[in-house]
């Protein structure tokens, strides 16, 4: 999604925007643009990378500016439509980050006024808007544009009449602050840009208005009272955002899963630990979330039905405010990675207005999911720059899977025993992983004759089928080709229909109760002369007699398998987009957290 | 000034333990062999770093990242193909605009050793130790400090000084080095001796520091005692009471000493560890994260890698556990003196223990015979006496 940063400070501001930029460009745009305060303003935009921005890019002096990456709602991505935009004046500019759904009233109503606008989008309503209401108090400004605004928004400001002052605000769009030792205050949609300044960040809450200066800030509500909020220490360092020699953050970050497993099992495997984070008088649980964060809740839901005996439902936070229920789930888990999904953290508020007790599962510290949740529970995976998700994916598992050995126990439905063993198997994933990561090359000859397809389905039955949802998402997201997950026993009501010997399945197959079942759905699919892929254990002779290609991960207890499964699909899945030359970290039309509805 | 750290060979003397990762990635004492390097290079203000890496760079890679959690910045360069440490350099050269330091990324030194080097530079400068064994290695013949020949590996006794691997050049060695690869020589001793013969100043500096090789794995326990000796680094995780530790122990977050453990120091125990109740771990033994040691179990002298459970009532001495192996209850290792037959030479050892490989189950009350080594991603049935060798991916039954 749009990314914003902002900086007011005693160095050259062009340069620091354009390098905080680069550190949002993981979250996808399609232009981009910088305006820096000095003797006037300066304003450079332009369609595309933010390396075209800086291919074109004039010298620029001041040490105040603000820098915005759009990803097209309102508009296509153009040159005119990219932010920052300007008030009718050019002394003042402005970006945003979110929809302002009244904007054509508000636009009509400008107009009429006499102000000019310059693109078709959205957001230049705001800054007519907040033209509108100055008489040279520009906090004053922003606030009562605001309250006009329906919609999301995080947007930030600068005026030439404020030399050296941001002001900024947000409604349902995350925006964080922090300031350097150096005394300079930085604003950005999430903390990577200010890392370099900071490891100190405060979030601004919705309704929240800040203005930056002199190497501090100071937040108001909308009413114009002070308000305090919390300052959060993020252990990310620089480096974690970079890419260590490796090709793409993607590979970085699938190799980096036997590590970022470990520490989201750390301090909390124990009796002690799991007891403390059961939550009690639980009956049913429901879990919320989107895109790969509800794959990892699917698998969770075999495994809190598994481990806790408890039934589990789980749904797409876009549809779950439309649900009906006598009686909610006396547990709602919301899962997203960022804690900034937009969708994810709305259900979760129509589940607190339900009056149930809401678990988030995040991996950003301090990010807003967190701070309405009742309880977190961070998964520790350190950041991830990959739009394609991949450790954030089986660190929530190692979530879940913790949160269903603490719910088994509160229930009394695990016994001390099977918990002993579960958990001695769970400790084991960081090396089985790293098993599936030594094999890379049998994977990558896999993916070599997967790589012109146009069609391929992913089928798994029980704990395997939402696996197999994932590895079709891997594959379509960042190759591609399109592919889909299904359930195997759903192939014969219909997706057979379309295969052929040029339409691959691939298949997860392990030695569970439902192994002869996938068995005989290869045969099936061999019958049709299709080609078949098969995720399953490597000394599995039966298997590797049926199926095209095997690719080996090691034996696990059947209720982990999704986790080592995964981790050979995402291989798969990175390969194959290498081998077709796609763009693997920023792939297109994707935004990495999604904080639009 | 850069430095070119040299990771990218396997070590394929110390299989299995480098099934899946190179030599480097090895630990000892508490951290990666290469990290022994990277820390000495920063001591003395070096802090730009090219890695070459190789086999298994992953491995390598998301370990050091861009080397911000160390303090140095760090590039990396591929060397496809294995061919030579002359050649290994000569992928880093785009890198490399003025003079430079060579470091084997696969021993241990310490900061003491670089600036040495770095206080005798000449056109090239080769930093020299005295070995008991120089026939494993590079050989100097020094006439005053002036290297007059470097001999690969001699079959007879020429001095007993030999090349460390630490090297300091002038960036025009670039030229030479790449001439000699393009012939076809592509270890580093070789170009060196090509620059004697062209008349390079070449410098050999006697060095005091500490400087440790590994050559088989049995070396690693040695190893691990020697550098396991300073006081403990952390002291993170929960204690219960009841637990004795004594000498220096140092545990790292989240690891949790059940009730009854004894820990004689020195001993380093990793992150998100689970040991005891009732256990008992002796120096000089290394422990890294995510290991499980149940009730009744000693450790003693023994380095036990990540992500590896040891069951109840087991005795572990003398031995390497490799990472992500599980070992049920009642697990010998026969621990006694011996000598052992390697690569045609006898060595004689003290006491010699075990070495399993990584991945590697072995059931219910295994003994193993002292000096044998199980490999990587076997099965040990419940049992079983191993008597000889087992290699990677076999089923004992």
């Amino acid at each position: 999604m749009c990314g914003i940063v902002g900086y007011t400070g005693n160095r050259q501001a062009l340069g620091l925007l354009i390098e905080g930029l680069k550190r949002l460009e993981y979250r996808g745009y399609d232009s981009a643009g910088v305006v820096v305060l000095g003797e006037g303003l300066n304003l450079q935009k332009a369609k595309g990378m933010i390396s075209e921005l800086e291919k074109r890019l004039q010298p620029a002096e001041g040490t105040t500016g603000l820098a915005h990456t759009r990803w097209a709602t309102h508009g296509r991505p153009s040159d005119e439509n990219a932010h920052p935009f300007l008030d009718c004046t050019g002394r003042m500019a402005m970006v945003h980050n979110g929809i302002v759904e009244n904007f054509q009233d508000l636009r009509e109503r400008l107009v009429a006024k006499g102000h000019r606008f310059a693109s078709d989008t959205d957001t230049e309503t705001i800054v007519h808007l907040i033209e509108s209401h100055y008489r040279g108090d520009l906090v004053a400004a922003v606030r009562k544009a605001c309250k006009e605004l329906v919609g999301t928004y995080a947007i930030a400001v600068l005026h030439a009449d404020h030399p050296g002052t941001l002001v900024a605000a947000r409604f349902e769009n995350p925006l964080v602050v922090g300031v350097s030792a150096e005394g300079e205050a930085l604003l950005a949609s999430d903390v990577t840009p200010l890392l370099p300044y900071t490891n100190d960040f405060t979030f601004l809450e919705d309704g929240d208005v800040v203005e930056l200066k002199g190497g501090a800030f100071r937040i108001t509500d909308l009413a114009g009272r002070r308000v305090e909020r919390p300052t959060h220490h993020v252990d990310w360092s620089v480096e974690d955002a970079q890419k260590g020699g490796f090709e793409h953050f993607m590979l970085k970050e699938i190799f980096e899963q036997p590590h970022a497993i470990l520490q989201s099992m750390m301090g909390r495997i124990s009796d002690e630990a799991l007891e403390a984070i059961a939550p009690k008088n639980v009956d049913k649980v429901k879990i919320v979330a989107c895109g790969t964060s509800y794959h990892a809740s699917l698998i969770g839901k075999y495994a809190l039905e598994a481990i806790a005996g408890l039934d589990t439902t789980v749904e797409m936070s876009s549809e779950y405010r439309y649900s009906n229920l006598a009686r909610e789930s006396a547990l709602v888990i919301a899962v997203t990675q960022s804690g900034e999904t937009i969708d994810t953290i709305s259900a979760l508020r129509e589940a607190k207005r339900r009056g149930t007790r809401t678990v988030a599962i995040s991996n950003v510290v301090g990010s807003t999911i967190t701070r309405e949740a009742h309880d977190t529970f961070y998964t520790r995976a350190g950041p991830e720059i990959g739009v394609a998700a991949t450790k954030t994916f089986t660190t929530q598992l190692v979530a879940l899977y913790l949160l269903a050995f603490a719910l088994g126990r509160r229930q009394g439905s695990l016994g001390a025993e099977e918990l002993r063993r579960l958990r001695e198997e769970l400790r084991k994933l960081p090396a089985k992983v790293q098993q599936v990561l030594n094999s890379h090359e049998a994977i990558k000859a896999a993916a070599a004759r997967l790589k012109d397809v146009r069609d391929v389905y992913f089928i798994g039955r029980n704990i395997n089928y939402p696996a197999a949802l994932e590895g079709a998402l891997k594959l379509k997201e960042i190759s591609y080709i399109h592919a889909e997950g299904y359930p195997a026993g759903e192939l014969k009501h219909g997706p057979i229909a379309l295969l052929d010997a040029h339409t691959p399945v691939v298949a997860i197959v392990v030695d569970d109760a439902v192994r002869s079942k996938m068995i005989s759905n290869i045969g099936e699919v061999s019958a049709r002369d299709a080609p078949v892929y098969a995720v399953g254990y490597e000394d599995d002779l039966e298997l590797a007699k049926v199926v095209d290609v095997l690719l080996p991960i090691p034996r696990t207890d059947p209720l982990f398998s999704p986790v080592v499964a995964v981790v050979a699909l995402q291989l798969l899945a990175y390969y194959v987009a290498l081998m077709r030359g796609c763009s693997i970290d920023k792939p297109r039309n994707l935004a990495k957290s999604v904080t639009v509805e | 000034m850069k430095a070119v750290v040299l990771a990218a060979g396997e070590g394929t003397r110390l299989r299995p333990l480098t099934v899946s990762r190179p030599k480097v990635m090895l630990r000892v004492g508490d951290k990666p062999i290469m990290q022994y390097a990277i820390d000495a290079l920063r001591e003395v203000g070096v802090r730009d770093i090219i890695i070459v890496v190789g086999y298994q760079k992953e491995r390598i890679q998301t370990f050091f990242e861009d080397g911000e959690r160390f303090g140095v910045n760090i590039s990396y360069v591929v060397q496809r193909k294995q061919l030579g440490t002359g050649h290994a350099l000569l992928c880093a050269r785009e890198h490399l605009d003025s003079d430079f330091l060579v470091v084997p990324g696969d021993n241990i030194l310490d900061g003491a050793m670089i600036a040495q080097l770095l206080d005798h530079r000449s056109e090239v400068t080769v930093l020299a130790t005295e070995s008991a064994q120089p026939r494993k290695y590079g050989v100097l013949e020094l006439d005053g400090d002036r290297v007059v020949r470097i001999i690969e590996k001699p079959p007879r006794r020429i001095s007993n000084l030999i090349s460390t691997g630490i090297y300091y050049f002038e960036r025009r060695f670039l030229e030479l080095l790449e001439r000699e690869v393009g012939a076809g020589r592509f270890e580093l001793s070789l170009a060196v001796q090509t620059a004697i013969d062209e008349g390079f100043k070449v410098r050999g500096q006697l060095t005091k520091g500490l400087w440790l090789d590994v050559v088989f794995p049995w070396d690693l326990l040695s190893l691990n005692a020697r550098v396991l000796t300073d006081g403990p680094s952390r002291q993170a995780g929960t204690v219960e009471s009841g637990v004795t530790l004594v000498g220096p122990v140092s545990i790292g977050e989240g690891s949790v000493l059940r009730s009854g453990t004894y820990i004689k120091g020195p001993v380093s125990i990793g992150a998100g560890c689970e040991i005891g109740p009732n256990v008992v771990v002796y120096p000089t033994t290394s422990i890294g994260d995510n290991v499980t040691i149940s009730p009744f179990s000693e450790v003693r002298n023994s380095l036990v890698m990540d992500n590896v459970s040891i069951g109840g009532h087991s005795y572990v001495s003398h031995s390497i556990i490799d990472e992500g192996t599980t070992i049920q209850s009642h697990f010998v290792t026969a621990a006694e003196p011996k000598l052992l037959l390697i690569e045609n030479e006898l060595i004689q050892i003290d006491k010699i223990g075990t070495i399993v490989g990584e991945s590697t189950e072995i059931g219910h009350r295994v003994v193993v015979d002292a000096g044998r080594t199980i490999g990587a991603y076997c099965r040990v049935e419940a049992g079983v006496r191993i008597i000889k060798d087992v290699p990677d991916s076999a089923r004992v039954v």
